[in-house]
């Protein structure tokens, strides 16, 4: 047992020494195995980053929202019709939302600007127990977190607003400074930066403003009597295609949106980054497997003969297949760590540099895209599974058919 | 002893290049003796070397070492008993570049999974018995013909073989070092080794230290009837 540990030793120091040995070689090998590596992991973790952060904004958008149609457009949604509904049966709750883009000329970008739930008109008296309140700065982690930022609108207060991050870095503005809007009417409106929105996900908070109502009803002209549009929950998940289809019936001019169609439209957004992302992957793959098919197409002369000359000296097949398992085990583990980690750092804290020309849609929206750093198992697994060991076993295959062949010919044509 | 009976070796059976290299060898080595194969080029020397090394199988007939038969053993075995027997001075001395002439030295020990600390030592005593421990941190490409070929003698003797196989060891060397070459092969006669040698040099076949010089000719011994 003991020379056993011993004989694994020699071999593992052999094939350190070895794979010093043809430096340059091994070191072009490594870099280009790392990028593929790092070239794959990025586009697995933006891609499962995005998606994550994308459920994450589903898991908490109502299950049903209910807009009114006017010409087949968006339009405001009269109060009267929250009544209605909320007397339609299986109807838990129905709240009034309101929320609105605003351009800002200077600075070129989009804010959406949100009246938190709290206050919403006429709360119904029965509806779910207030949500926190959230008072300042304070971070908060794990799988709990919400990714729509907690604050009541109570703490806000008239004349002020609670701002997303984006938007704090875009103005380089800080608490307690004012910024100046331009109402519907084109009058002036400072407000009053009360707190930033420190939240899980950027993706949805960073271009948020939160204030109060009757600063939003006032920013945009818009009456007492409407809202936005109406988050509706229901008793039974199940009923809710029925109660949709109730609420076409009571006012053809509304238009229910269920919370998977939302979802679908999500997945639809994210398959066309995705599938963008496939090229790329389906590439990083292809670059990969004519890379190792060229490793597996054989050996050079030089680790022929080496094979040759340690088998002529007594070294078994077996000991120069697990040479060579362990040469291609410490390149491809190498390699995939560097690529790993490279990837991580490029995707989660250079924001996805190198893909950003593809990004540019978004980094109008999203000053920086930052996204939260979201790695599984899993996806490394695969990663592994795609890199390492179809590697490694391409190492084995050419070594092993070398190995084979009779020591006495390492006593023949080796000429040097 | 190594006892030969009635060997044959053909290469590529079956094919047109079929080749009959060893045509019926009935022979026997004696221990602790110095025995020399000599004959003309393509004769069968190296090929009949490498079936006594344990290196490759005859087509036909048996090889006995110290009357156990090996010929039908699995490969392992023979590996094992190649390793624990025999010690290899190869013509191109074949060591491995870039490592220094002590790993070389040291390598056909490493599947047996010695100590390292021990098998330092007996490695760098037997380079010292060759006038090479100056050298023993130097790397292959450095050293010069003759150097070499003693790393390559040292490296044969690491394992302690009881049988010494060299094939066409003076082929590189010139007189002085041939010279010197018989002068190890003497202190290996005087260790109690059985040492094989092919050569077509008669200063080899025509040394003292020789006890037995067998002639090869077409695949057999000279002398024997077609
Ligand atoms: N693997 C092989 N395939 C085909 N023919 C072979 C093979 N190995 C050896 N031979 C042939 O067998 C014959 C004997 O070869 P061998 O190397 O034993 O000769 P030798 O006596 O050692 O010659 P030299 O003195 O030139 O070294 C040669 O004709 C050679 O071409
Ligand atoms: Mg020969």
């Amino acid at each position: 047992m003991k020379s056993w540990i011993e004989k694994q030793k020699y071999i593992i120091d052999f094939t350190l020494s070895s794979l010093l040995r043809r430096k340059v070689k091994n070191i072009g090998l490594l870099i280009l195995y790392a990028l593929i590596v790092f070239i794959l992991a990025s586009v697995m973790f933006f891609t499962h980053a995005i998606k994550k952060e994308a459920s994450l904004v589903l898991r908490e958008s109502p299950e049903m929202i209910v807009q009114k149609v006017v010409a087949g457009r968006h339009d405001l949604m009269p109060l009267r019709y929250r009544d209605e509904i909320l007397k339609i049966r299986g109807v838990q709750a129905v709240e009034g939302r309101l929320w609105g883009y605003y351009f800002d000329p200077v600075f070129g970008a989009n804010y959406t600007l949100l009246v938190p739930p709290a206050t919403t008109a006429t709360e119904q008296a029965e509806t779910e127990p207030m949500r926190t309140v959230v008072t300042e700065n304070e971070h908060r982690h794990g799988p709990e977190e919400q990714a729509m930022p907690l604050v009541g609108a109570e703490t806000i207060g008239a004349g002020n607003i609670v701002i997303g991050n984006g938007i704090a870095r875009v103005r380089n503005a800080g608490k307690g400074e004012f910024i100046l809007f331009r109402t519907h009417a084109g009058e002036g409106m400072p407000l009053r930066i009360k707190d930033t929105l420190s939240s899980a996900s950027e993706l949805v908070s960073s271009d948020l403003i939160l204030m109060t109502e009757p600063d939003f009803r006032r920013f945009f002209g818009i009456p007492e009597n409407y809202v936005t549009d109406l988050a509706v929950s229901v008793r039974n998940p199940e009923e809710l295609s029925t109660i949709a289809a109730k609420i076409t019936r009571l006012f053809p001019d509304s238009r229910p949106i269920i919370r998977d169609e939302i979802l679908r439209t999500y997945d639809s957004i994210f398959n066309w980054r995705g599938g963008m992302m496939i090229v790329i992957l389906s590439a990083a793959v292809l670059a990969f497997v004519i890379f190792a098919w060229d490793k597996a197409s054989g050996l050079s002369a030089g680790e022929r003969r080496e094979i040759g000359i340690l088998k002529a000296i007594g070294w078994e097949t077996s000991d120069i297949i697990r040479m060579k398992f362990w040469e291609g085990a410490v390149i491809s583990l190498t390699a995939f760590l560097a690529g790993v980690i490279l990837a991580y750092i490029h995707v989660f804290f250079t924001h996805s540099l190198v893909f950003e020309p593809a990004l540019k849609g978004w980094s109008t929206l999203y000053p920086q895209f930052k996204l939260m750093p979201f790695v599984s198992a899993e996806q490394l697994t695969t990663l592994f599974f795609l890199t390492v060991v179809p590697y490694t076993v391409s190492t084995i295959v050419p070594a092993w058919r070398a190995a084979t062949i009779d020591p006495d010919a390492a006593m023949r044509h080796t000429g040097e | 002893m190594i006892e030969l009976f009635d060997v044959r070796k053909v290469f590529n059976t079956g094919k047109p290049s079929e080749y009959s290299a060893l045509n019926g060898i009935s022979l026997n080595i004696s221990s602790n003796k110095v025995t020399v194969l000599t004959g003309p080029s393509g004769s069968g020397k190296t090929t009949l070397l490498s079936i006594i090394g344990c290196m490759s199988r005859p087509t036909a007939g048996r090889v006995k070492l110290s009357g156990r038969e090996i010929t039908s053993l699995p490969e392992r075995f023979l590996t094992d008993i190649r390793r624990k027997t025999f010690g290899f001075i190869f013509q191109q001395h074949n060591l491995i570049k870039g490592i220094t002439a002590l790993e070389n030295v040291m390598l056909p020990a490493y599947p047996l999974g010695e100590r390292h600390g021990p098998l330092k030592e007996r490695a760098m005593h037997l380079l010292d018995r060759l006038d090479l421990s100056r050298k023993a941190h130097s790397r292959i490409e450095w050293l010069s013909g003759g150097e070499a070929q003693r790393v390559g003698i040292v490296r044969a003797l690491i394992n302690d073989p009881s049988v010494i196989i060299a094939d066409e060891p003076t082929s590189n060397l010139d007189t002085k070092l041939s010279y010197r070459f018989l002068e190890i092969v003497e202190t290996f006669k005087k260790d109690g080794k059985t040492v094989l040698i092919t050569s077509h040099d008669p200063l080899v076949y025509q040394a003292s230290v020789v006890d037995e010089v067998v002639r090869l000719r077409d695949g057999r011994l000279e002398g024997e009837a077609p």
